[in-house]
């Protein structure tokens, strides 16, 4: 009998020691732990590649460039919502925002933010760790993390105004705690401060045309940190961060003589490009279905060609605006053709697998019109005129409408806000444009922000918005439901009540 | 056996050990959501809500607000209620008046969730149970914006979802009106000249009834004060009744004083918002519409373009206007406007001049361009629309351009409008709207370029007009017969392009298809129903819609667009 009880007990012990073995570790099966991490320079560039990688878009959240596109157009006069397009997307153009709806969400900024801050937090301690990892390896990666970190805060506080600033990394579930709202002057300070970091620790070049336009090197610094200043109305340090792009000589303006489409838009990686988010192939974008006609969500606003554009009646050969059809758009069936097209005739469309146009971040046409718009500021107008000019003699542009007038500050003003919604037709500028130029000397210019919502925004809504829009507050997305329910410290932009 | 037996005991003992430890207690939640209800909320903060919620309990509408339903709820604060409480001479809601208690509750609640999106320029889409509407807005003070709701309260915290319904906290309490139209306009004297109108005309009864029955109930007036009326140089009712009574009777219908009263009252309750979103009203004067738009965002009344001249309109007042009253809504006209006669004009459309395709600069009189109607719910074109074909390939509308095509080469701008047509698959209709045309007697000829798709296909349609059937049917593969002009003309044909010979331009036909008389001055809807045949080359140049007594045949129109009077 004792035996029994003995057996059995031993059964017990064998049957349990011998499946347990697996609970012993800790470790997960699949993937790899810091610890085993943070050892090599391979680790430190896959890791600072991963920075680039999550911006493509990682599946999990809104990819960063159909936000940014989002964000930066569906609240302007550029576009017109298709018949897939979702309630938030309609709620958006209507000026009805609420914080439920899906496109305020900040997540996959926060995401990539977090994976900058790793490595900024982790990457130092690498060097002591492998001996073939250099200095000047680990400066490279530490300014890639604290630009693109700076990038994206810079978009945050244009977006949300007031955000959580988070500067330390989220490694464990230990890290995740409530956090309070920091204001936009604090946090552009900061990303004055993570730029002007990454400036000295970025190479001018890495050698390959391919590489210079698709990781950050110095002169993507210089362009963001020059659109930060314009934003902050500090047009002298803008002139200067405008100037050393322009006098590196690195970069020209694309597709005088040539397809403007073909090189700058089509192939991307021009001469012209300074950052861009280089899609591919293998990593295609979200714009496809986005924009096709037959699931269109979001399609060209239908007075672009007559009315931004122009359309030539007096000469016999008449002047076309390259950047118009064929180039930003397709006229006849109001086709995005700046991430659609596949020629500049207007006939060709991508191919839903050949959906990789690249986000266009910075590009040099961008940084002669914010020097432009610097100096016109400090009153220097004929410089700025000549600098449009430059860019209009590029695109054989059309002179109807508005005359350019070289003498005239505020004139010129509305020039180059007309001139830049001309050039960055859908690459996510025009509504941070317009409120840049509306806000400055304490809303002066409100009426650009009417005039833009009076063209988008539907007839029987128009009253409620140009009155919402009074209330500054109503400039920025409110913060998602989500984020409020999960962090208890954040507040509720007022607007929103 | 007693080892046995303790072994058993163990076992038994071990398993009971497993069993009550799974054996706890389960939480078995019985509700399917831990969310409130409106009353539920408002009890949770009887800071803000104590007071609505003694009106709710008053009332006794406590209960169906706290059981399963979709309703929207503004809720006013304690402040508001002791504004509104003092405002009636009330020291608490227990000393107010029941029956007010109960029309108030009515005016706060309704019958369908509403978020703030579909807040806007005016209604909302729902009724309250007061079955009045509420006019929404925004507001801007000191910087910072809140909707306003009847211009009465400021929303100051916004779609609070709860178990059944929406909650909006609004800062005061909201009145529904209790005057009539006419009340509130005699009620201040800067009317006085266009309400006395009203008594003299015999509209003061219908404009102060609040009919029972709801879909007679509303009207919408607009009204003109004095100041209006004295920049038009009318200065007294004296002088208006002059200006237009010939009869002596105002009262009568036939007199001209009667129909500008008319005039200004439109069926329905039509906010501004609900006033732009349609091209034309009908007023209470027979056949006589009045035509709206948004220009730079003011409302503008009866400016229309006829015949290239345009005619400027009349603006309403946005900050004086929307006035909800018991029977319906009133607006404050910037000026002085009348009934307009005109006289029946012909008008030649060229039916592929149409924005769309003008906004095409390579296109518009350069080349043809397709467009293919992805789904029935897509429309390209605002003005040119067709029933939607099984065959998902024949939705497609061509604007066909050609200086040497045999169909368009003497077509006027060298341009036409095709759409495939036809039963079983193609199109089933093919419909128009026409430029605004004045109300009176017209003939109507269809100008099309007559070709086949094939040498057996036939396609014959009947025409509607504003959806009554035309006495003649065409058919796009028909020639222009033979004849001189007086002979086509007595068989209901004509040329109407540049007189050339038979032989090169027979295709070019204008038919007759009936005479039609439009009641109001207004754009008119144009509709083609194929009945036998089906191919995909039909193509209408122009159609041409003449008063019944001006010459049918000319001016011809030369490929230019040019007029010919020979």
């Amino acid at each position: 009998m004792k035996n029994k009880i003995l057996y059995t007990c031993l059964l017990m012990v064998a049957l349990g020691a011998s499946s347990c073995s697996k609970w012993l570790e800790l470790k997960p099966q699949d993937g790899i732990v810091r610890e085993e991490f943070w050892k090599t320079k391979e680790q430190v560039d896959a890791a600072v590649t991963g920075i680039y990688a999550s911006m493509l878009g990682t599946g999990t959240s809104t990819p960063l460039a159909e936000l940014l596109f989002i964000w930066g157009e569906a609240r302007t006069d550029m576009v017109t919502p298709g018949f897939r397009a979702s309630s938030s997307e309609n709620d958006i153009v209507n000026m009805n925002i609420l914080p439920t709806n899906a496109f305020a969400n900040w997540r996959t900024l926060y995401a990539t933010i977090n994976y900058c801050n790793t490595v900024i937090q982790l990457a130092p301690g690498v060097l002591a760790k492998d001996n073939t990892f250099t200095q000047a390896q680990l400066d490279r990666a530490m300014g890639e993390a604290y630009a693109i970190r700076g990038m994206l805060y810079f978009y945050l506080v244009r977006t949300f105004k007031d955000v959580p600033l988070k500067l330390d990394a989220t490694i464990s579930d230990e890290d995740i705690r409530p956090m309070a709202k920091s204001s936009a002057d604090s946090i552009l300070n900061q990303v004055v401060l993570d730029l002007k970091t990454a400036e000295p620790l970025l190479p001018l070049t890495y050698g390959n045309q391919a590489k210079d336009k698709g990781r950050a090197t110095r002169y993507t610094v210089n362009a963001i940190l020059a659109d930060v200043y314009l934003w902050r109305e500090k047009y002298a340090e803008c002139a200067a961060e405008c100037d050393k792009v322009i006098n590196s000589g690195s970069f020209g303006l694309v597709g005088t003589f040539t397809s403007m489409f073909d090189e700058l838009f089509f192939r991307g990686n021009s001469a012209e490009a300074i950052f861009e988010l280089q899609y591919d192939a293998q990593k295609i974008n979200t714009f496809h279905p986005m924009l096709l006609s037959s699931t269109r969500r979001w399609g060209a606003a239908p007075h672009l060609i007559e009315e931004v554009y122009g359309i030539d009646v007096i000469n016999a050969v008449p002047i076309v605006d390259k950047r118009g059809d064929g180039c930003s758009l397709r006229a006849n069936d109001l086709t995005i053709w700046k991430y659609m097209g596949a020629n500049d005739a207007g006939s060709a469309l991508r191919a839903a697998e050949q959906s990789y146009a690249h986000w266009i971040f910075y590009r040099y046409a961008d940084i002669l019109l914010m020097k432009a718009e610097a100096i016109n500021q400090m009153d220097q107008p004929l410089e700025a005129s000549r600098l449009v000019k430059s860019i209009r003699t590029r695109a054989n542009a059309l002179d109807f409408g508005m005359v350019m007038d070289s003498t005239d500050k505020q004139g010129m003003e509305e020039y180059i806000l007309q001139e830049r919604q001309r050039e960055f037709a859908f690459e996510g500028k025009r509504w941070y444009d317009v409120v840049r130029n509306a806000k400055r000397n304490n809303f002066a210019n409100f009426r650009y922000l009417t005039d833009m919502v009076g063209i988008s925004i539907p007839r029987e809504r128009q009253q409620v918005a140009f009155n919402k829009l009074k209330d500054e507050n109503s400039l920025y997305f409110p913060i998602f439901l989500y984020e409020l329910q999960s962090n208890k410290l954040l507040v509720q932009n007022p607007f929103y009540k | 056996m007693k080892n046995n037996l303790s072994y058993i005991l163990a076992f038994g003992l071990l398993s009971f050990v497993f069993a009550s430890q799974s054996c706890q207690k389960m939480d078995i939640k019985i509700e399917t959501t831990g969310d409130v209800n409106i009353v539920g909320y408002l009890e949770k903060y009887p800071d803000s809500f104590s007071l609505f919620k003694q009106i709710l309990d008053r009332t006794e509408t406590s209960a169906f607000l706290n059981a399963y339903g979709a309703y929207t709820c503004f809720a006013p604060t304690n402040t508001g209620v002791k504004t509104w409480l003092t405002k009636k001479g009330a020291g608490s809601v227990d000393a107010a008046d029941l029956e007010t208690l109960k029309d108030l509750v009515r005016f706060h609640l309704l019958l369908d969730t509403i978020t703030t999106s579909s807040f806007k320029d005016g209604k909302l889409p729902v009724p309250t149970m007061f079955s009045q509407y509420l006019v929404t807005g925004v507001s801007n003070k000191g910087g910072q914006s809140s909707y306003l709701i009847n211009r009465q309260a400021l929303v100051t915290q916004s779609n609070i979802k709860v178990g059944n319904g929406i909650i909006h906290q609004i800062d005061n309490v909201l009145e529904p009106s209790t005057i009539s139209l006419v009340k509130q306009l005699e009620a201040k004297p800067e009317y006085s000249i266009f309400v006395q109108a009203i008594k003299e005309t015999g509209f003061y009864d219908r404009l102060n009834t609040v009919d029972p029955d709801t879909s007679k109930r509303w009207l919408t007036l607009i009204a003109e004060s004095n100041q209006a009326l004295a920049d038009s140089g009318i200065t007294s009712y004296a002088a208006l009744k002059a200006k237009y009574s010939k009869t002596s009777s105002p009262a009568n219908a036939n007199d001209s004083l009667h129909m500008y009263i008319a005039y200004h009252i439109l069926d329905g309750v039509k906010f501004l918002g609900d006033i732009i979103t349609s091209p034309a009203h009908q007023t209470l004067q027979p056949q006589e519409v009045v035509s709206t738009q948004l220009l730079n965002s003011e409302v503008i009344v009866n400016e229309d373009e006829f015949n290239g001249v345009v005619e400027k309109g009349v603006t309403l007042i946005r900050n004086t206007s929307d006035n909800a009253a018991t029977n319906g809504v009133w607006h404050d006209a910037g000026a002085h406007f009348s009934v307009k006669y005109r006289k029946p004009t012909a008008v030649y459309w060229d039916v592929s001049s149409f924005p769309e395709i003008m906004k095409l600069a390579a296109n518009y009189k350069k080349a043809s361009f397709t467009w293919t109607r992805q789904s029935e719910a897509n429309q390209p074109i605002k003005d040119h629309y067709w029933g939607w074909g099984t065959l998902a390939s024949t939705n497609i509308f061509t604007y066909s351009y050609s200086t040497t095509s045999s169909v368009t080469r003497y077509a006027v701008n060298f341009d036409c409008n095709q759409l495939p047509l036809g039963l079983p698959s193609r199109p089933i209709w093919w419909e128009m709207m026409t430029p605004p045309i004045i109300k009176g007697k017209y003939k109507i000829w269809i100008c099309y370029s007559r070709s086949k798709q094939s040498s057996s296909s036939n396609q014959l349609c009947q025409v509607t007009v504003n959806g009554e059937l035309m006495p003649r049917t065409i058919n796009f593969t028909d020639l222009r017969p033979k004849g001189s002009d007086a002979e086509l003309e007595a068989i209901g044909w004509k040329q109407y392009t540049e007189w050339r010979e038979y032989r090169t331009d027979s295709n070019y036909a204008g038919k007759l298809v009936g005479t039609y008389e439009f009641m109001t001055t207004q754009k008119q809807q144009i509709r083609i129903i194929p009945i036998t045949g089906t191919q995909n080359n039909n193509f209408i140049d122009m159609i041409h819609i003449i008063p019944v007594d001006e010459n049918q045949v000319l001016p011809r129109f030369s490929t230019d667009g040019s007029k010919k009077y020979f």
